[in-house]
């Protein structure tokens, strides 16, 4: 019996080994990836007296291979990080390692994958598959591999996705040493999860998605383990913790993104249960480009886009602009604001970048944080009614540069 | 009242004339397009491998290789995928469209460091591609429908006898006000192609070249060069590599293509 089972073991470990084997054989092995190094400088003291100096190294190699006309890939895709003073940004991630096999109208990718959905530029409601790398960048648009199994259909009525998601993943937060962190260090090393099964618990999703001409529509369905952990106070130890705690949690969204000549109108919507009370949360607004702007070959981009959160008392309106050169260099500048008519805070960024040779990327951000009229206590994070209140100090500057290998 | 009789019919005979002339002209303008439409269709689908060189006014070039596909569809524009083999940084970078005979085409950009299709809006497509001196208008299918024409004359170009017709965009969000088609009187080919752009500034030139026939049906240049009389730049886009009749289907022209495009 056991024998049995070992051998057939064994025979299923032969015949991956020899599919593998075959497909290196067969294909040509691409080898691609990025190494980074970043220098973020803030420009004063931490509350904690964390250093005003970061820097960062990261090595994102990837190995991909296909076949069959690329109807069948492989993809490896880690990623190293390595912090100097937050041991909380160290990070050992596989981003990508999944197969893909294409059939007609039906495509399978099983593995580590990343998957994103929605349509909005400054805060994504809907997007809800892959965890966020939230100590990566600021806009938090940086996110960890998911494990899952991912069918998708192309049918005549749209495309329609069922993901079965291997567990799940924790939220990354700056450490005790990092900046741009709360007032009370998050203890990543011990999550409350509402699954017995912690974070091995299975969750679905299902996404349908289609474009009639003008418009683009979706709808979706989560139903797992949070993305978003709510934070819990500990104050019985020696020193105050805030941990996170993983709900179970469902999940329905919408987006729209609907094409008014030059113009592009935009909604992403959810509606959510399992944390609290059922709460809703919208970004809608809109996107339009000027094209050659004073006669050059310089566009000018303008986006807009407004909040709505149940959970939250009055939500933040974000605008932003984007000046591409069109040149060889790809050099873009970005510039935007994020501001709350209530409470008058505001936070501005500005970005530049563009690539040197074919080789390099750098790109040169800035971001300055004002918290406004609210009156912030250190002590108390529930009074932090919006997280600007403890951002006021942690104005940066960030410097990063690409190597592609 | 007689005199004015008179002169309202010979206004009105003139008048009739004059759009016979008109209508004519368009015609035969129309008809001379449509020759080379018909010489370049047929060909069901393609592969190709694309070296973009874009090269500055003082003559440094740089390179960008990509690959295509395309596909013919019956009764409407063709469909196209185009993905980004270098520079290393956009590598993966791939763009879909659906061109359509009148309707504005539909397009996607697939941005493969976020994982993320994003539509493109129609109108702005009149802006520089990737840096080149082509815009997404020009990478266009140019089909026969999206535009009105007038035969203007013939004149030899490159040794070669050729017909000078006119045509001008007819979505008003093209860049173009009128374009200059010089097509060959032997083979039907459009041989070079003057832009004018909005203020009707004669703003670039695209030249077709190294045409040659395939599976004894239809033709393709080897090689298109795009200069900009604006900035001195100049883009040539050499086709290396580029087989037909693939057996591609709608299925590799879908948003899973995009993203699954390396």
């Amino acid at each position: 019996m056991l024998q049995d089972l070992i051998q057939r073991i064994t025979k299923i470990q032969v015949i991956l080994f020899c599919l593998l084997f075959n497909y290196f054989l067969k294909a040509e092995v691409d080898y691609l990836g990025d190494f980074s190094f970043e220098g973020r400088y803030f420009l004063e003291d931490g509350f904690l007296f964390q250093e005003n100096f970061h820097s960062s190294f990261t090595f994102s190699p990837e190995i991909y291979f296909e076949s069959d006309d690329g109807k069948k890939s492989f993809t490896f895709k880690p990623k190293l990080r390595n912090d100097s003073q937050d041991e909380e940004r160290d990070l050992i991630d596989i981003q990508e390692l999944h197969w893909v096999l294409t059939g007609n109208a039906v495509e399978s990718r099983i593995g580590i994958r990343k998957e994103f959905w929605g349509v909005t530029e400054t805060f994504h409601r809907v997007d809800i598959i892959n965890q966020t790398d939230s100590v990566e960048s600021f806009d938090g648009e940086d996110k960890l591999g998911q494990p899952m199994i991912n069918i998708s259909l192309e049918t005549l009525s749209g495309s329609i996705d069922f993901f079965a998601l291997l567990g799940s993943r924790e939220r990354t937060f700056a450490g005790r040493f990092g900046r741009l962190r709360t007032p009370i260090v998050v203890d990543t090393d011990h999550p409350i999860y509402e699954s017995g099964a912690k974070n091995k618990r299975m969750d679905f999703a299902i996404r349908w998605v289609k474009f009639f001409d003008n418009l683009e529509m979706g709808l979706s369905h989560f139903s797992g383990t949070t993305r978003e952990p709510e934070l819990i106070e500990d104050l019985s130890t020696l020193t105050p913790r805030l941990i996170p705690k993983y709900n179970i949690i469902d999940q329905t969204g919408l987006e729209v993104l609907y094409i008014l000549g030059g113009l592009a109108i935009k909604l992403e919507a959810i509606t959510r249960s399992g944390q609290k009370d059922r709460f809703s949360a919208i970004t809608s607004g809109f996107e339009y480009t000027q094209i050659g702007i004073f006669k050059s070959r310089l566009d000018l981009g303008w986006i807009i886009e407004f909040n709505h959160d149940d959970r939250i008392e009055n939500s933040p309106t974000s605008l932003g602009t984007r000046l591409t050169f069109n040149n060889i260099a790809d050099t873009q500048i970005l510039a935007g604001i994020l501001w709350n008519d209530n409470t008058n805070e505001k936070s501005t960024f500005l970005e530049a970048s563009g690539r040197i040779g074919d080789c390099c990327k750098l790109s040169l951000e800035g971001i300055v944080f004002s918290k406004g009229s609210q009156k912030p206590n250190i002590l108390d994070i529930q009074k932090y009614k919006s997280p600007f209140e403890y951002l006021e100090n942690e104005d940066f500057l960030r410097l990063e540069f690409i190597y592609y290998l | 009242m007689f005199n004015l009789l008179k002169r309202f019919f010979l206004f009105i005979l003139i008048l009739n004339f004059n759009s016979f002339l008109v209508g004519d002209q368009n015609n035969y303008g129309l008809e001379i397009l449509k020759k080379t439409d018909k010489n370049m269709s047929g060909y069901g689908d393609s592969q190709s491998r694309l070296v973009m060189q874009l090269i500055n006014a003082k003559g440094e070039i740089t390179e960008r290789s990509m690959r295509s596909k395309l596909l013919e569809v019956e009764d409407d524009g063709d469909k196209s995928l185009f993905v980004f083999e270098s520079p290393r940084a956009i590598k993966g970078t791939a763009l879909l469209s659906y061109a359509h005979k009148v309707e504005p085409d539909d397009q996607w950009l697939y941005i493969p460091a976020i994982k993320r299709v994003k539509r493109i809006i129609s109108k702005n497509k009149s802006g520089p591609f990737l840096g080149s001196e082509f815009s997404v208008e020009d990478l266009s299918f140019q089909e026969i429908e999206k535009f009105s024409y007038k035969y203007l004359r013939d004149e030899q170009y490159n040794n070669q006898d050729c017909f000078v017709v006119e045509r001008v965009p007819l979505d008003p969000y093209s860049g173009y006000t009128k374009q200059l088609v010089w097509v060959d009187k032997t083979n039907y080919l459009i041989q070079k192609v003057e832009l004018f752009d909005r203020k009707a500034f004669h703003l670039k030139s695209q030249f077709f070249r190294g045409y040659k026939r395939y599976l004894s049906s239809f033709w393709r240049p080897g090689e298109i060069e795009m200069i900009n009389h604006q900035n001195g730049k100049s883009t040539i886009l050499r086709i290396e590599e580029q087989s037909f009749q693939n057996g591609l289907t709608d299925s590799d022209f879908t948003q899973n293509s995009l993203k699954r495009s390396k």
